[in-house]
């Protein structure tokens, strides 16, 4: 049987699905006997799933963005003149 | 994504890039349209500064009007975006105070000599969801990713954040696929540890009431 150690190294693959099917099997075997390792590779998933909804909240505040309009405007204003 | 709409995307950037490099005044209202809430938001997160990323949106915003005759069209006009973004985000951070680098590898998982886990693992999954809109979570959240190494940030940026594929990032950063993988890879462990310790005491506070 594999390792918590070898397991955990193998997850990023284990989640794309670009493992071996042999090591995907004894992946998956351990993951009956070590209930650590399931948590850990829940919480694993769960860390980007929840890290990437929160930063992709970010929206250009108002003030902002009136900033950068102004800002392009006056750069437009420039070329035109050239 | 889907593959036609990845196609269409495609044949937008290439137009707007021909536009702008015949000199077509409109296709600046258009590239700021497509480009400034990425460049915003990856520049906000790598710094977690409004005026910081205002500057670097803006920065960013003239140097691809500034240099659209540089670009090389074999490789996609956004990569090109993601790194000029990058390097005007590490310019900007290289000229402010620099904060104390944590070590990655002490949040790294620990083991025995067998080879087993160590330390005890909690399942908080499931139990995210009450948090997850919380202002405290999200500072959690943020703070949490403002501690990670440059090196993996803008991976799990680019990748995990971003959505862009493992060859796209490979070709922004000009590393290697496996490269890539073990940054990300490091980043989740590193970001996997920092939340457990928030979302465990959540869990062990709402057991007790
Ligand atoms: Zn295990």
């Amino acid at each position: 049987m594999i390792c918590c150690k070898e397991c955990i190294d193998l997850l990023y693959d284990y989640i794309e699905g670009s493992l071996e099917q042999e090591t995907s099997k004894s992946l998956e075997e351990h993951f009956e006997e070590c209930p650590p390792c399931i948590a850990f590779l829940n919480t694993y998933k769960s860390t980007t799933t929840i890290c990437r909804d929160t930063l992709n909240q970010i929206e250009i505040p108002d003030e902002v963005r009136r900033t950068l309009q102004s800002f392009l405007k006056e750069h437009k204003n420039q070329e035109e003149k050239k | 994504m889907s593959f036609t709409q990845q196609k269409e995307d495609k044949e937008i950037e290439e137009a707007l890039v021909r536009d702008l490099q015949a000199g077509n005044l409109d296709a600046y209202d258009k590239i700021a349209e497509l480009y400034q809430k990425k460049i915003y938001a990856l520049s906000f997160n790598l710094m977690r500064n409004q005026m910081d990323a205002q500057d670097v949106t803006q920065e960013v915003l003239l140097t691809l009007f500034r240099k659209i005759n540089t670009f090389q069209s074999k490789s996609a006009f956004s990569s090109w975006v993601y790194r000029i973004t990058l390097n005007a985000s590490y310019m900007k951070l290289r000229s402010k105070k620099k904060e104390p680098n944590v070590s990655i590898d002490e949040l790294l998982p620990s083991f025995n000599g067998a080879g087993f886990q160590q330390e005890k693992i909690q399942d908080w999954s499931e139990n995210t969801e009450s948090l997850l809109f919380t202002n405290e979570t999200h500072e959690v959240i943020n703070k949490a990713v403002g501690l990670l190494p440059e090196k993996e940030k803008v991976v799990f940026l680019l990748r995990d954040v971003e959505g862009l594929s493992t060859e796209k990032v490979s070709g922004i950063l000009d590393l290697t696929i496996p490269a890539v993988k073990s940054r990300l890879h490091r980043a989740r462990l590193f970001l996997r540890k920092k939340l457990s310790g928030y979302f465990e005491e959540y869990n062990s506070k709402k057991g007790e009431t």
